[in-house]
């Protein structure tokens, strides 16, 4: 997987190996003086290193002295001068391996990353005067045809005109289960279309779409440094002077003043020093680091925005959540249907259904969702929405007959009689308390909840609560963040304290700041993040509908099920493009990995380097020590530094 | 204006905070370079974009003389 130029590169420090090697040979098992053996020696430094000196004379005559080519060529100059021809050869090509293997490493992680964006389309097949033409995806306008045929990507935004067909919308969201989507659905750009021809209505241009917004981000997150980062890149600029002095100062400053030094030795050390001034182990092993964590994360459908939000993620000590979209899925669960003892809980359900069936309002599709069979619209007479009170309906009785007459007598059933045989219908109001007053219904019980009064024929029937849905993966969420060391989670909440409490004490939530104005979120933030710890962050997660101010006070702003949402996309540092809040926990410990392998990496280099320093001052390291303490510490430490694209275990 | 450039023979992280630094230097221009991504986010004003493209251009030869902003 090498390119020409490295496969180039490869073919020199071979050939260099092998004159040295046959050099080294008749050195040691044959009779040859080894004054004529400095020939092949000084060949085969040239061939590996003519690039390396071409470059660092090149480089004085631009003014840039301490660059790494520089202080390899002083170096190895130096050791030839003192006739360490074997020395001189050996840290060359040692050099010259680690840039190899360091540019190679670099590839591979920059191709794995793209390999992970590819979600960038090619083409678009736009139909134009009824005749199919294959563009630039730029040049689709908003409201023209698409056709999006099996393995191709989804351009651009729109909505499925016609066709049917399952899309793959990993590359997205991590997701790997496909979707299915027909006509009259929203389909978004980077899905893979996989079984069928769709035509799609573009809603969207190229540069609107989701898929450019996505790349834009990406490409962007890099520019977007860590403070590890900018730390390493300023110490770098000064640690290689320092280390150029203090190996002038070792050359010179001995042997004059201690009595009985010889140059050589010092100047050898100084030499030593040289070597491992290169800082570029250091520079290139930390944002190698956070972009493979940004790459990662991606790979789970989580967007980070930038190498310093993966750092800041990293030190999370509070989560504020909001409930509804984030901890719940803002859909309503039937709880308990309540019948007065004339009616069965299926009878009240029934009513409440056909009734509802003609509201979109969330309620209303709960309750018919919880009713779970179809809706024969003919039983249905006459519906009436009263606003701010509920729904009165007409309705005929089912053909199961369930309900005896007795029961409707008993309720003071009262109909005209020609039609009972056949067609009973009865009268359903259905709403909140203020209804059921309306009608004359005034005891009705009080509930803490979401309720909906049920009356038949004017008489009360009986009651349906509603608990919003918590999300399956909400408890195990908060669980893996208290593994992660996160402290507190906060959960804020325009809603009732009762509600707001079952939820929290369900999932496990620490505390509840419940009957909050949207204004009261951002003040009951900023309360936290007053009180919290300076070092630590505080991250607030939502749904990105309504929370942008809270997205952009907390120090990091995760916004939930981003795919879609343009507003939530830019408001927050982090978006988690499914819904799912079990991947804010996957996002803090993708962070902590990551922050983790970039310290590993500070202190390994620096570590090593400075051992390696002493060492050499002492006389105890030789330039082969030094050459590793170069390379073999930025191969350690690149390699370290893939780690963190690998995030399986937090799937 | 904002523009985000394609950098061709990008080598060494090391040179690219080089390049970044020398290019900052630059009156009125903002820069980044993403070594990782091998990219250049420029930010100059519109009427003297141009030329600040070529002044960076110029910065970044005389850290890698091979290294290219494509445009």
């Amino acid at each position: 997987m090498m390119n020409k130029k490295q496969k180039k590169r490869l073919a020199v420090i071979i050939t260099a190996l092998v004159i040295l090697a046959a050099a080294a040979f008749c050195e040691h098992f044959t009779e040859i003086s080894s004054l004529y053996l400095t020939v092949p020696y000084f060949i085969s430094y040239l061939i590996v290193g003519f690039g390396t000196l071409a470059k660092a004379i090149k480089n004085i005559f631009r003014g840039q002295v301490f660059d790494e080519n520089f202080l390899m060529a002083i170096a190895t100059v130096g050791a030839i001068a003192l006739g360490e021809m074997m020395e001189a050869n050996a840290v060359m090509i040692f050099y010259q391996i680690g840039e190899l293997f360091e540019s190679c490493a670099v590839d591979k992680s920059r191709r794995s990353i793209s390999a992970l964006m590819d979600i960038r389309p090619d083409y678009a097949n736009v139909l134009r005067d009824g005749e199919e033409i294959k563009v630039d995806p730029y040049d689709v306008k908003a409201g023209e045809i698409i056709i999006v045929r099996p393995g191709e990507k989804i351009p651009m935004d729109g909505r499925i005109v016609e066709g049917l067909t399952s899309l793959d919308t990993a590359a997205l969201t991590g997701e790997a289960e496909p979707r299915s989507a027909e006509a009259g659905d929203d389909v978004i750009s980077g899905c893979i279309n996989m079984t069928g021809v769709v035509r799609v209505e573009v809603t969207k241009e190229f540069e609107e779409s989701t898929v450019s917004k996505i790349l834009d981000l990406v490409e962007n997150a890099a520019s977007k440094k860590a403070n590890v980062e900018k730390f390493i890149t300023k110490f770098a600029a000064v640690y290689t002077p320092i280390v150029c002095l203090a190996a002038a100062l070792t050359a010179i400053l001995p042997p004059l003043v201690v009595p009985g030094e010889v140059f050589a030795v010092w100047i050898y050390r100084a030499l030593t020093f040289l070597v491992i001034s290169c800082p570029c182990a250091l520079v290139i092993s930390i944002p190698l680091s956070f972009f493979g964590g940004v790459g990662g994360a991606s790979k789970l459908g989580i967007l980070v925005k930038g190498s310093n939000y993966l750092e800041i993620l990293a030190r999370t000590e509070t989560v504020v959540t909001d409930k509804t979209g984030t901890i719940t899925t803002g859909t309503f669960d039937v709880e308990e249907i309540k019948a007065e003892s004339v009616y069965t809980s299926e009878e009240l359900l029934d009513f409440a259904a056909y009734s509802e069936s003609y509201s979109h309002h969330p309620i209303s599709l709960s309750i018919v969702n919880a009713y779970d069979k179809e809706i024969d619209s003919t039983r249905i007479k006459s519906v009436n929405e009263i606003a701010g009170r509920g729904v009165c309906a007409e309705i005929k009785l089912s053909d199961a007959g369930r309900m005896s007459e007795g029961k409707l007598d008993n309720a003071e059933y009262n109909t005209d009689t020609a039609d009972r045989s056949q067609d009973k219908v009865i009268t359903v109001h259905a709403g909140n308390a203020k209804l059921m007053n309306d009608i004359g219904i005034n005891n009705v019980p009080v509930l803490e909840k979401t309720t909906v009064y049920i009356a038949v024929n004017r008489s009360f029937a009986g009651y349906i609560t509603f608990a919003d849905k918590i999300k399956s993966d909400a408890a195990d969420t908060v669980k893996k963040l208290k593994l992660l060391g996160v402290k507190n989670v906060v959960m804020l909440t325009g809603d009732k304290k009762e509600t707001a409490n079952k939820v929290a004490a369900a999932v496990g939530i620490d505390e509840v700041r419940a009957e909050l104005l949207p204004q009261d979120k951002v003040t009951e933030t900023e309360k936290i993040l007053a009180g919290k710890n300076p070092k630590k962050s505080v991250v607030f997660v939502g749904d990105g509908i309504n929370d942008a101010p809270v997205l952009a006070r907390a120090d990091i702003g995760v916004a939930m099920g981003g795919l879609g949402s343009d507003a939530a996309i830019e408001a927050a540092d982090v978006v988690i493009m499914t819904d799912e809040p079990s991947k804010l926990a996957a996002a803090i410990g993708i962070a902590k990995k990551t922050a983790a392998i970039a310290r590993q990496n500070v202190i390994f280099a620096l570590g090593v380097k400075f051992a390696v320093l002493v060492l050499a001052a002492f006389g105890y390291a030789h330039m082969w020590a030094a050459i590793f303490a170069d390379v073999g510490v930025a191969v350690l430490a690149i390699l370290n530094s893939i780690r963190a694209l690998n995030v399986s275990k937090f799937q | 204006m904002k523009k985000n450039f394609k950098l061709e023979n990008l080598d060494c992280a090391n040179c690219a905070a080089k390049m970044e630094t020398a290019i900052n230097k630059l009156e009125g221009v903002s820069a980044n370079i993403s070594f990782m991504t091998s990219r250049l986010t420029l930010e100059a004003d519109d009427s003297v974009f141009e030329a600040a493209v070529e002044a960076a251009q110029k910065a970044i030869n005389k850290v890698e003389p091979d290294c290219l902003i494509v445009r």
